[in-house]
């Protein structure tokens, strides 16, 4: 066991070397040079020293490796347009913001969504399952900008029990936190009920209902363990939800959080922060891999040596 | 008691399997195009997944046909007309300038589905040929592949989307659509060649192997067309994500602008004025939702006419 964490574990540097790197490339890719775009004419005195500065007129890989150094320490480097700012304070500021956007949604949807796939499963085919999963088809289909848009339209202009934007007292997180959970907790439904559905179908349920065990016994004992167990993985491409949803909700709800700012930067082609936000929300995806990776190991053994 | 909810199906195939196997026994021609007529029968026995072909086809003439019969300029200004509620004229009214938002949605449904199947078509190409190659060729490219592609994914697909249209400096049709396949083939990908190692494992391929045949002919004729079922699959499952990545990138402004409409960009237009004309981004939204939904039940109900016996995760 301890042999399959240090493996997992010492598997995900390569891995975001190699996700630095490409990200690293695609930035070279816009750039050029970044300081060729602005509207001034700039001297080429002034453009020598502005490549020395941030280190562009080293090779390629001399700039590669500046740049790992400076993420394995946690630096990210200067904003390009915001002058005395460094990426890391950008990331420091905003951070949070996202953070506890994506983990109250996070929270939210796993307390509606997997008793909800639990219900819809034991009701299979009834009245309870559809309406359950009516909903979460269309949580799923339903563009997040349009649940937004009416519930700001009908909480916050009409009813005005919240207000319409912002991120500071408790009353202004509701509705985002609530737009945000709807794709992950509909996606959490829909995967407990199909596991559910295919467990309960396992010889050992009917062995367990055939020596007589009470039905709330068998589901608890029985089916929900083995249920939920796969539900764990889920949580991986639920991280890429919360991303995606986090740019648009925050961009509605004029949050000032990473998503927000991702898009305020790609606009204002400060490349530097594009690629630090980037390159961190990508660390924090294939570490939350990790995570999951080696949760499973634990709780299925099966699946140790089938991943590496 | 909780039943499957396949059961009676899985029986009634069985059922069918058996006939079949009499038919064969009684020295009956047997038909090359049993599984696919097979596939049709169970497909069409499926209320919802038939509800939801309609539903989609419905949406395909509404975007083809409508902008050919509309007497109506899609970008012509006429402040006279401006903010009319749907009307017989205009079913779904006009926006600020006055244009209508019955042709405009349908031409912005021709960009929004158009880049989706784009984006589908590329996603399929880039994943099969990917986990074809992986699965195929096996030993340490299979393995390099592989890691390769861990490294990738649950890699968000938005902010590499954004990257990618930023170092094309232009947003077009074509940018959108390679903008928009870059992060999103790696489950295709997966599911290929997990595909291509159990067909690899049937006895025709060894059959095929044994009397020489070479490994393109293995490649193209045994296993390939094999696949075509979870192709078509994933084909429905992948053009929802597309579709919902144009209107995301469109609404946060980054992709499809005007004079062009997309139904992202055309929500984004009606996010602007939510509280005095809230249906002009109800419009556009109710489109995606319809889009999405029909092509999910679609590849549902597919999933099950052509293997009712699993049940793969969604």
């Amino acid at each position: 066991m301890l042999k399959f964490v240090v493996r997992r574990v010492l598997w995900t540097i390569p891995i975001i070397l190699l996700v630095i790197f490409m990200t690293f490339w695609m930035m070279r890719a816009i750039k050029g040079s970044p300081f060729r775009k602005s509207e001034r004419a700039v001297p080429a005195a002034v453009l020598a020293n502005l490549n020395r500065k941030f280190g562009l007129d080293k090779p390629w890989y001399v700039q590669y490796g500046k740049y790992v150094e400076n993420v394995a320490t946690f630096d990210l480097g200067p904003s390009l347009v915001l002058r005395n700012q460094d990426v890391n304070d950008i990331v420091k500021q905003h951070f949070p913001v996202s953070a506890q956007l994506g983990g109250l949604a996070m929270l939210l949807a796993i307390v509606v969504g997997v008793p909800l796939g639990i219900l819809s499963a034991l009701r299979a085919n009834r009245v309870t399952d559809y309406i359950a999963m009516l909903f979460a088809n269309l949580g799923f289909a339903v563009p997040s900008f349009l649940v937004a848009t009416l519930l700001i339209y009908e909480f916050a202009a009409q009813l005005r029990w919240f207000p319409t934007n912002g991120w500071t007292s408790a009353d202004t997180k509701v509705l985002p936190v609530i737009t945000l959970s709807l794709g992950p907790l509909t996606y959490f439904a829909r995967i407990v009920r199909g596991q559910m559905l295919e467990t309960l179908q396992q010889d050992y349920v009917r062995t367990a209902k055939a020596k007589g065990l009470r039905w709330k016994r068998i589901v608890v004992v029985h089916v929900l363990r083995n249920s939920l167990i796969p539900a764990v993985t889920a949580a991986g491409p639920l991280l890429g939800f919360l991303v995606t949803g986090s740019f648009i909700v925050e961009n509605i709800f004029a949050i000032p959080g990473i998503g927000r700012y991702y898009v305020t930067s790609v606009q204002g082609r400060d490349y530097s922060t594009v690629m630090g936000i980037t390159v961190l929300l990508a660390i924090l995806i294939i570490v939350a891999n990790m995570i999951v990776d080696i949760l499973y190991g634990f709780l299925d053994p099966r699946t140790r040596d089938a991943r590496t | 008691m909780v039943l499957n909810p396949r059961n009676e199906e899985v029986r009634e195939v069985t059922v069918a399997r058996e006939q079949e196997d009499q038919t064969f026994a009684a020295g009956a021609a047997i038909s090359q195009t049993s599984l696919w007529r097979d596939a049709a029968r169970r497909f069409a026995h499926n209320r919802g997944a038939v509800i939801a072909i309609a539903a989609f086809v419905l949406m395909l003439l509404y975007v083809i046909i409508v902008p050919w019969v509309m007497p109506y300029d899609p970008n012509a200004v006429d402040f006279n007309l401006a903010y009319i509620s749907p009307t017989w004229a205009h079913p779904f009214g006009t926006d600020e300038f006055g244009r209508d938002l019955f042709l405009r949605t349908a031409l912005g449904g021709r960009i929004s589905i158009g880049i989706g199947f784009a984006g589908t078509v590329a996603i399929m190409v880039v994943g099969i040929l990917y986990g074809a190659i992986a699965g195929f060729v096996g030993g340490w490219v299979d393995n390099a592949l592989m890691r390769f592609l861990d490294a990738l994914y649950g890699l968000p697909y938005l902010p590499f989307a954004i990257i990618t249209l930023a170092i094309f400096g232009t947003v077009n049709f074509w940018t959108m659509v390679v903008a928009l396949t870059i992060a999103s083939w790696f489950t295709t990908a997966r599911v290929m060649r997990g595909q291509i190692i159990s067909l690899k494992e049937n006895d025709y391929v060894r059959a095929a192997r044994a009397v020489g045949a070479r490994w393109y002919r293995v490649l193209f004729r045994h296993l390939l067309p094999n696949t075509l079922g979870v192709v078509i699959v994933f084909v429905f499952l992948e053009l929802p994500g597309v579709v919902l990545g144009e209107a995301f990138l469109s609404f946060l402004g980054l992709g499809i602008n005007p004079p062009k409409s997309s139904w992202g960009s055309l929500a984004q237009d009606g996010y602007t004025q939510y509280l005095s004309h809230p249906y002009i981004i109800v419009i556009p939204s109710v489109a995606i939702a319809w889009l999405i939904l029909s092509a999910f039940f679609i590849a549902d109900g597919l999933r099950e006419a052509l293997d009712p016996r699993t049940q793969a995760a969604a």
